[in-house]
């Protein structure tokens, strides 16, 4: 099955809207989820989840989630969290510790290796010895030499943002784009994110072999709007184009 | 049609430094909350400048149309060995020189200019639009713009326009518009000259009055410097000298050239980077603009306005309002995001010179080579000297940039800056 990731920050746009959104979610139609635990300086996102994220930063309560996430764990759908170094650095252990023992699978850190290159190597084999998975995440300004070496000290899939921050339409060479990271990690499993929306975004990305997708900008405004139904229709029509 | 002999040297592709950075290259970030200034490029640039400007391509190929222009304007430029000056340092190396001073506009920055207007002309649009310091950048503009049939809007910082009428002269008589900045154009301009109604002006003025100029008249934005896709355009200068030194069997153990955003900089030495280590690589700056000595490493302003996304790089803060020096074209702020790298990291040295060093310099170039450069260019000779003289026994074969010619800056041997 190709991966469908919904990516929601917590505590946006409150802990209540959010979790009618948690308890309506297909577990069927997705096998993993992305949580945004809420930054202060989410630096490398577009504005859309820049503000959930400073909503978030007022509203997030782990106690309101520990349910959701056991429930999406007991649904076999696998989360990950997706963290700014800068915020969790200096209780990292600490961190970590909370998202194994809320059955997480791995962690997508997007500053890590662009603001904190010289830790990453240590820190990801921290992660490795801890049983927990690294979400390598890459981009085009991602120097072929750094995505070959970050991507031999991990076993995950990677996560690829085809733009320069979330929500951003720059325009670019997917056919290209996705033969360069094919060929630099031929086998791998990359899920591609940043600025994907509409059903033909998804399926060329498919088609250049691609093994899933990540949608948060996009999802916000349906959560802005309290459009339940139109999520749930998004959710499942894109498990169809997925599943093409 | 390209001649042989030319396309023997001059390169199909330009030559993106960002796949082969020792680390990843920080995006850009938006300056404000809740808008997206790298969404906002979408509205200033052209589209293919913009992708250009994020591709991770290694290698872009050069349309046919760049190449036959490139020609028309002068390249391949010459790479000439400075035998005289070699004598007169008794210098028992080698140096060579990069003569960007050869092309019609009398600098490296047609290079870029001639592609981002083909673009622009490609793409439909209603005219462009930039700033200038020395006014080197606003000339390759105007001819560009005129090339392709589009008008030009150029924004001169004001103590170069006063300073320098005659690169106003150029500049129209290539059919491009100058205006002082800040100017009454542009409600930018209006609110600094309200504000600091003396104010010399500066490139990150310039800029913030450009790209309000484009966005409010449906024009596009031509990048002088700092942003990657100018550098890449200019790679054809490190390509060439490459394949120049090849054909005489030499190799470069030196490379030095100034920086002023780090267009020339970087197109000149950047194709040498996937070379390895083994090439020394030095920046020159002034010291009036000691951004990479004093300058901090970190996320800042490109535009005084803070219209554009921020960049990562060495950068004396945007507010910095540089002395009145006499090159024009390095009184900026910052310098490009990938070159500010490749200097923390230590693969690129860097290096100030004072003004007295660079007449010196330029004095001793223009009677042993015969060539008057640009006080910019003068920045890269006078380091070249500085070098030469702190390694004369090691015989090392230093290529240096001369980024163009200063036959419309004499004025500077004549007054105090």
């Amino acid at each position: 099955m190709k991966n469908l990731i919904p990516y929601f920050t917590l505590g946006y746009p409150d802990n209540t809207r959010l979790c009618r959104f948690l308890d309506i979610i297909p577990v069927e139609k997705i096998n993993y989820i992305e949580f945004g635990f809420p930054s202060i300086d989410p630096r490398y996102d577009g504005p859309v989840i820049r503000k959930t994220h400073s909503v978030g930063n007022i509203n997030f309560s782990g106690e309101v989630y520990s349910k959701y996430f056991d429930y999406f764990s007991r649904n076999h759908v696998k989360m990950y969290s997706l963290s700014y170094y800068s915020d969790i650095k200096d209780r990292f252990d600490e961190f970590i510790g909370y998202l194994q023992m809320n059955k997480f699978s791995g962690i997508i850190i997007p500053d890590l290796i662009i603001d904190y290159f010289n830790d990453s190597r240590k820190v990801i084999e921290k992660l490795n010895d801890m049983g927990f998975e690294y979400i390598p995440f890459f981009s085009p300004a991602t120097p072929d030499s750094i995505i070959k070496s970050i991507a031999s000290i991990t076993n995950s899939w990677i996560y690829y943002g085809l733009q320069p921050s979330t929500g951003i339409e720059i325009p670019y060479e997917l056919d290209y784009t996705t033969e360069r990271i094919n060929t630099l990690l031929p086998g791998r499993e990359i899920t591609y994110g940043f600025g994907i929306k509409t059903d033909d975004d998804i399926k060329n990305l498919m088609k250049n072999g691609g093994s899933g997708v990540a949608i948060g900008t996009y999802l916000v405004k349906m959560i802005d709007a309290g459009d339940e139904k139109g999520f749930i229709d998004y959710i499942e029509k894109m498990r169809g184009v997925l599943d093409e | 049609m390209i001649t042989a002999i030319n396309r023997d040297i001059m390169p199909e592709n330009w030559y993106n430094v960002v796949p082969d950075l020792p680390e990843p290259l920080a995006p850009p970030r938006d300056s404000k909350q809740d808008v997206s200034s790298i969404n906002l490029l979408n509205k200033i640039l052209p589209r293919e400048v913009l992708k250009q400007e994020f591709t991770f391509r290694r290698y872009e190929k050069i349309p046919d149309e760049v190449m036959e222009q490139y020609e028309q304007i002068g390249r391949p430029t010459p790479l000439i060995r400075a035998k005289n000056l070699e004598k007169y340092l008794d210098y028992h190396g080698k140096i060579f020189y990069k003569y960007e001073g050869a092309t019609a506009t009398g600098s490296h920055k047609i290079n870029t200019a001639i592609p981002q207007a083909y673009y622009a002309m490609k793409e439909g649009v209603k005219g462009v639009t930039t700033e200038t310091g020395a006014g080197q950048w606003g000339s390759a503009t105007a001819l560009a713009a005129s090339l392709y049939g589009l008008p030009a809007q150029i924004f001169m910082v004001r103590i170069s326009f006063e300073q320098k009428p005659l690169r106003k002269t150029v500049m129209n008589l290539y059919n491009g518009n100058v205006v002082a900045s800040p100017s009454t154009l542009t409600e930018y301009g209006r609110k600094m000259l309200k504000e600091h109604p003396d104010t010399p002006g500066t490139l990150g003025i310039g800029i913030s009055e450009a790209v309000e100029y484009a966005l409010d008249h449906d024009y596009r934005y031509m990048v002088a410097s700092v942003m990657n896709v100018a550098l890449t355009h200019q790679s054809v200068i490190g390509q060439e000298t490459k394949k120049q030194l090849e054909l005489i069997g030499e190799h470069a153990d030196v490379l030095i050239g100034c920086v002023g955003g780090g267009s020339n900089f970087g197109g000149f030495t950047f194709p040498f980077i996937p070379d390895g280590d083994e090439t020394e690589i030095i920046a020159t700056t002034a010291d009036e603009v000691p951004k990479f000595s004093k300058g901090d490493y970190k996320y800042d302003l490109v535009d005084s306005a803070g219209v554009l996304p921020q960049m990562r790089m060495y950068s004396l803060g945007a507010d910095f309002v540089p002395p009145t020096i006499y090159a024009g074209g390095l009184r900026y702020h910052g310098a490009s995001p990938s070159l500010s790298l490749l200097i923390n990291k230590g693969r690129i040295k860097s290096d100030e010179v004072t003004e007295s060093q660079v007449k010196e310099a330029l004095r001793i170039f223009a009677n042993t080579q015969g060539i008057i450069a640009a006080p910019e260019s003068g920045h890269a000779i006078a380091t070249a000297i500085n070098y030469v003289k702190a390694h004369k026994n090691e015989n090392k074969t230093i290529v240096v940039n001369v980024s163009g010619h200063g036959m419309l800056d004499l004025s500077i041997f004549g007054e105090k800056k």
